[in-house]
C-alpha cells in the first residue's frame, strides 16, 4: 500500500497522529461524512432453503421433487405462484405494506457447494476463482469510514466481511463488557504517559493508534447508548437479542452506518422440517419486532435490512427428509419507500436446472450490493465491488 | 553475537529465548546458526489418536448416514485435537526452527480440510519439508489428499478439467498473481488431471482420468505430468524471487528490501535448497539491522506460544484454546480461505488489540494488571477493583509461575524489559514502567506482557 495514500485516509492519522489524549481524538471527529442512511445485515449460515421458505406453490415439478418434504398446508399465498412458509407470518404486513423486497435466483456463476467458501465469496464480493482478503463492507469502510464504530457486528469476533485492506469495524455482542476491558486501569496509565512523539506510522505506533480507538469506540458506544427499556417485545433468542442491541444503537443515535447479524443453523440435511420452521419463525418474530421498534423511534425510513444466506438448496429433496446444498437463492430487502417491493423478479424455472440439479443464478449478489452502495448508502462503488454489474431497481 | 541479536533471531526462528540460553557463554554467529539447523535435522511427526476410524469401510458411510454423521462429529474434536497438539509442539520441540517453518509454510500452501487423518498427514507433510528441497515440497503438497479436495484437483479429469488447483499454484504457491497467462493455467491443468486419493489418503493416480495428450507450458511443449509442470515452473527466477520476498518479510521485515531479497533469491534458484536459503538469512548482516528487531507483528499463534514459552500454563478445557485463537483472529487448520491470513497490520483491530492487552492478565493472573508504584505495598484500589471480575473469568487457566521464577532466577526484576520486549519501549510507557513497584517478578512480568511493546518480535 501507498503509504501516503494510507496516511491521508486514514481517519486514524486525521485524528490521532497530531492529538495525543484519546477523548480529545474521538471529540475531534467530524460525523458529517457519514450521512444517516444505515444498513443491516442478516446473514442466515448453513444455507437456507429458499424453496421452503418461498413457496412456489402452483408448481407440480416442486411437489414432485419433495414428495415428502414439500410445504402443502398453512402457506401463506402471495400471489398466484409464490407464498411464504407459514412461519414467516409474522412478515406478512411488511409484505403488504410494500416495505419489503423479495429478490429471487440470487447467486453467482460457477457456484460453490462448499459453506465455507460460498460464504466466502458472499462476504468479500470476490468471483468463485478469486481469492480475497477483505470483505466488501470493510472496503466500504476504507473510503468511508474513520471509526471501528461506524460498522458494528454483533458478535465476539469480526467476520471477513467487515475487514477492510486498512480499516476494520468492531465487534461485540456485549458492549458493556467491551466498555469494562477497555477500562481497565493499567491501560488508562499506560495511555496517561504515551507519548506520540515517535509513533509514526510503523508498526508500534499502529498498535497504540488501535488501542486509543479501541478504548474511545468502547467509551462512545457505552455512552451514547440510552439504556431506555425497550417498549417493544423481542422473542427470546440470541438472533432477537443482536436486533434488540443493534434497534438501541440506531434509536440512540449512534454514528453507524453498518450492523452486521447472523442467524445459524440453516444447514438442513435431514429432518428439515423442524428444524427450519424453528428457525424461520426465529427470524420472522424477530425481525417484525425489530422493524415495529423503528418504527416507533421513527428510525425504519433510515435503516435498510438485507438478509442473504451462502446459498439455497437442491431442488431434490435427499433420502434423509431434507436437502442438499444447492446455488442460487432468494434474498430479502426490507425498508420504507423501496422502489419495487414484493416479487423483484420471478422464480426461475424449476426444470431447466444446472448440472448439480440446483437452481440457476439471474442475478449476480454483487448487483444486490451495488445497488445498495450506490441507491442507499449513495456512494461509489469502486474499490468495493471489483465486478462489472448493473444496477438493479428495488431501491 | 550480543545479547540483543541473540534474543532477535531466536524469535524469527523460533517462538523467544529461554532465559538460561542468555547465561552462557557469548557464543559466535555461526555456532549458533550452527546449533540451530542441528536442532531442526530431526523430524517428529504430530501424532494424534484416530483408532476411532478402525475398520471403518467408505462404503458403509454412504449407505448409513447416521455412521457418516457420528464420524463426523468424532472427526470434529480431532481436529480439535490436531491444532491443540499442534500448538504443545511448538512450545515444546527441540526442532525449533523446523516448527516455525512449518508454522510458515502452513500459511504458504493454505489448505483446510476437516478430514483428521488427511490434515494430520498434511501438516506432517508440511513439517517434514519445511527445511528441504522447495520443488520436492510443491510436488508432495500437490499429492496430499486434503489439497486435491480443498482446491478440487480430484475433480480436475480429462473429460472436464478443473483449473482451481493449478490456478493458486502459480498465484499463490509459486510465482506470483499475473506471471502466467491463462492458457499456461488450462494447460498446467490437464497435466494435473488423474490426481486423486483413497480413503486412507494415500495418492492414486487415475491414468483413465489423465490427459495423456501433448501440452504447452510456457513455451515447453510434452506430456507433461505435474511433476513436469512444478520442475517447469522452478525453471523461472520469478518463482525463487517470489519465494524470497515472502521469507523476507515473514522472517525479517514486512517492509520488502530489494537488494536484500535479490540477494535472497540468487541463492535460493540456485539450488531451491530452503534450508540453504534460511542459512543466508540468519547468517547475513542486515537480519540483526535494529530496524528489523522488533518490527514484526506477532502473529496471534507466535503470541500464544512465546507467552506459554515463558509462563508454562495448562488449559483445564481443551475447547479454551480455540475460543482464544478465535478471539484473536487466527484458528489454526481453519485459514479464511486459500490466500491464507493476511498478517502484519491486518491482525490488529479495535477487538484483538484489547483482547491481546487482556489475555496475559487473563490466563496467568486471575485477570488482575498490578498497578502497585514503585516502593508501594498498598494495592487495595486495584484488588477491589477486580473483585467483581473474580469467578467469572472466562477461561480456566493453570498458569505455573514457579517455573517461570525458576527460569528467571538469575535475572532481576528491571532486567525483565530487555527480555521480555523485542525492539524498543515507546518513551512514554517506559517513563511508566519506571514508576511500578519491582517488588514481584510475577507482577511486572505480567504488567511487560499487558503492553502494546509486548505485541512486537
Amino acid at each position: 500500500m501507498d503509504r501516503r495514500k494510507f496516511i491521508k485516509d486514514s481517519a486514524l492519522a486525521s485524528s490521532l497522529l497530531f492529538v495525543p489524549r484519546f477523548v480529545k481524538a474521538f471529540e475531534a471527529v467530524p460525523s458529517s461524512k457519514l450521512g444517516y442512511k444505515r444498513l443491516v445485515i442478516v446473514q442466515l449460515s448453513g444455507g437456507n432453503d429458499g424453496l421452503n421458505t418461498i413457496i412456489p406453490h402452483d408448481n407440480d415439478i416442486y411437489y414432485n421433487a419433495r414428495p415428502r418434504l414439500a410445504i402443502t398446508k398453512d402457506i401463506i399465498k402471495l400471489n398466484d405462484d409464490l407464498g411464504f412458509h407459514p412461519s414467516l407470518a409474522p412478515l406478512r404486513t411488511l409484505f403488504d405494506k410494500g416495505e419489503l423486497s423479495i429478490i429471487n435466483n440470487v447467486g453467482y456463476p460457477n457456484p460453490v457447494r462448499s459453506h465455507f467458501r460460498s460464504m466466502d465469496i458472499w462476504q468479500t464480493a470476490s468471483d468463485s476463482d478469486t481469492y480475497l482478503q477483505s470483505g466488501w463492507l470493510g472496503r466500504y469502510l476504507d473510503t468511508y469510514g474513520n471509526k471501528p464504530y461506524n460498522a458494528i457486528e454483533m458478535d465476539e469476533q469480526l467476520s471477513l466481511a467487515m475487514k477492510g485492506e486498512r480499516f476494520n469495524g468492531i465487534a461485540t455482542n456485549n458492549y458493556k463488557m467491551l466498555y469494562r476491558t477497555a477500562k481497565d486501569p493499567f491501560f488508562g496509565n499506560v495511555l496517561e504517559h504515551y507519548n506520540d512523539q515517535h509513533l509514526s506510522e510503523h508498526n508500534l505506533g499502529y498498535l497504540y493508534q488501535t488501542m486509543i480507538e479501541a478504548k474511545s469506540s468502547a467509551k462512545y458506544i457505552y455512552e451514547t447508548t440510552k439504556v431506555r427499556l425497550s417498549q417493544e417485545d423481542y422473542p427470546q433468542n440470541q438472533f432477537a437479542k443482536q436486533l434488540k442491541n443493534v434497534a438501541q444503537f440506531i434509536n440512540s443515535g449512534l454514528d453507524t452506518k453498518v450492523f452486521y447479524t447472523s442467524l445459524g443453523g440453516f444447514d438442513t440435511h435431514a429432518n428439515q422440517p423442524n428444524v427450519q420452521k424453528r428457525l424461520l419463525s426465529q427470524y420472522a418474530e424477530s425481525i417484525s419486532a425489530f422493524v415495529k421498534d423503528l418504527k416507533r423511534n421513527e428510525t425504519f425510513d433510515n435503516t435498510l435490512i438485507l438478509t442473504f444466506s451462502e446459498f439455497g438448496r437442491r431442488v431434490k429433496q435427499n433420502a434423509a427428509n431434507g436437502t442438499d446444498h444447492g446455488a442460487a437463492n432468494n434474498v430479502f430487502v426490507i425498508g420504507k419507500n423501496l422502489r419495487k417491493a414484493g416479487f423483484y423478479n420471478k422464480l426461475t424455472s424449476l426444470s431447466d436446472l444446472d448440472d448439480n440439479g440446483d437452481l440457476k443464478y439471474e442475478i449476480d449478489f454483487r448487483a444486490v450490493y451495488k445497488t445498495i452502495l450506490r441507491n442507499w448508502m449513495n456512494v461509489s462503488t469502486e474499490g468495493i465491488i471489483n465486478s462489472k454489474q448493473k444496477l438493479l431497481g428495488f431501491v | 553475537m550480543t545479547t540483543k541479536e541473540l534474543q532477535h533471531l531466536y524469535w524469527r526462528a523460533g517462538f523467544g529465548i529461554q532465559p538460561k540460553m542468555l547465561n552462557q557463554i557469548p557464543l559466535d554467529r555461526k555456532q549458533v546458526v550452527d546449533a540451530l539447523f542441528e536442532d531442526s535435522k530431526t523430524f517428529t511427526p504430530i501424532e494424534i489418536d484416530l483408532s476411532y476410524l478402525n475398520g471403518i469401510d467408505p462404503k458403509d458411510l454412504k449407505k448409513f448416514p447416521s455412521l457418516a454423521k457420528e464420524l463426523r462429529e468424532k472427526s470434529n474434536i480431532r481436529i480439535l485435537d490436531l491444532g491443540n497438539a499442534w500448538i504443545a509442539q511448538m512450545i515444546h520441540a527441540k526442532e525449533l526452527l523446523r516448527e516455525r517453518m512449518t508454522l510458515f509454510w502452513a500459511n504458504h500452501f493454505v489448505c483446510r480440510d476437516r478430514n483428521p487423518r488427511y490434515m494430520l498427514q498434511y501438516n506432517n507433510t508440511l513439517r517434514y519439508f519445511a527445511l528441504g528441497h522447495f520443488g520436492d515440497f510443491v510436488k508432495a503438497i500437490s499429492k496430499e489428499a486434503s489439497m486435491l479436495k480443498y482446491l478440487n484437483g480430484k475433480q480436475n479429469r480429462k473429460q472436464k478439467p478443473n483449473e482451481n488447483f493449478a490456478r493458486e499454484l502459480m498465484e499463490l504457491f509459486t510465482l506470483g498473481e499475473g506471471r502466467y497467462s491463462e492458457k499456461d493455467i488450462k494447460e498446467s491443468a490437464r497435466a494435473f488431471t488423474g490426481y486423486n486419493h483413497n480413503f486412507e489418503g494415500e495418492f492414486v493416480f487415475r491414468g483413465l482420468q489423465h490427459d495423456h495428450d501433448n501440452k504447452t507450458f510456457f513455451d515447453n511443449i510434452g506430456r507433461f505430468d505435474g511433476d513436469d509442470i512444478i520442475d517447469i515452473i522452478l525453471e523461472n527466477r520469478q518463482c525463487a524471487r517470489y519465494i524470497s520476498d515472502k521469507v523476507y518479510r515473514y522472517f525479517v521485515n514486512p517492509v520488502p528490501n530489494n537488494s536484500h531479497i535479490e540477494a535472497m533469491t540468487e541463492v535460493f534458484y540456485n539450488d531451491y535448497d530452503i534450508e540453504n536459503l534460511m542459512r543466508f538469512v540468519f547468517m547475513s548482516d542486515w537480519f540483526y539491522h535494529e530496524k528489523n528487531r522488533g518490527a514484526k507483528i506477532k502473529s496471534p499463534v507466535e503470541f500464544l506460544v512465546g507467552m506459554a514459552k515463558t509462563v508454562p500454563v495448562t488449559f483445564e478445557r481443551k475447547r479454551d484454546i480455540i475460543v482464544i485463537q478465535r478471539l484473536l483472529g487466527q484458528i489454526l487448520l481453519d485459514p479464511p480461505n486459500v490466500a491464507g491470513w493476511k498478517g502484519d497490520k491486518a491482525w490488529i483491530d479495535a477487538n484483538t488489540i484489547m483482547v491481546r492487552l487482556k489475555l496475559p492478565s487473563l490466563l496467568l493472573n486471575n485477570a488482575m494488571i498490578s498497578l502497585k508504584a514503585y516502593g508501594d505495598f498498598n494495592d487495595r484500589f486495584a484488588a477491589q477493583y477486580f473483585k467483581r471480575s473474580k469467578g467469572k473469568l472466562p477461561f480456566k487457566t493453570l498458569p505455573d509461575w514457579d517455573s517461570f521464577l525458576d527460569d528467571f532466577k538469575t535475572i532481576k526484576t528491571e532486567e525483565l524489559t530487555n527480555i521480555l520486549i523485542q525492539g524498543t519501549v515507546n518513551e512514554g510507557t517506559a517513563d511508566y514502567l519506571k514508576t511500578l513497584s519491582t517488588a514481584s517478578k510475577r507482577d511486572f512480568c505480567v504488567q511487560l506482557m499487558s503492553l502494546p511493546e509486548y505485541q512486537m518480535c
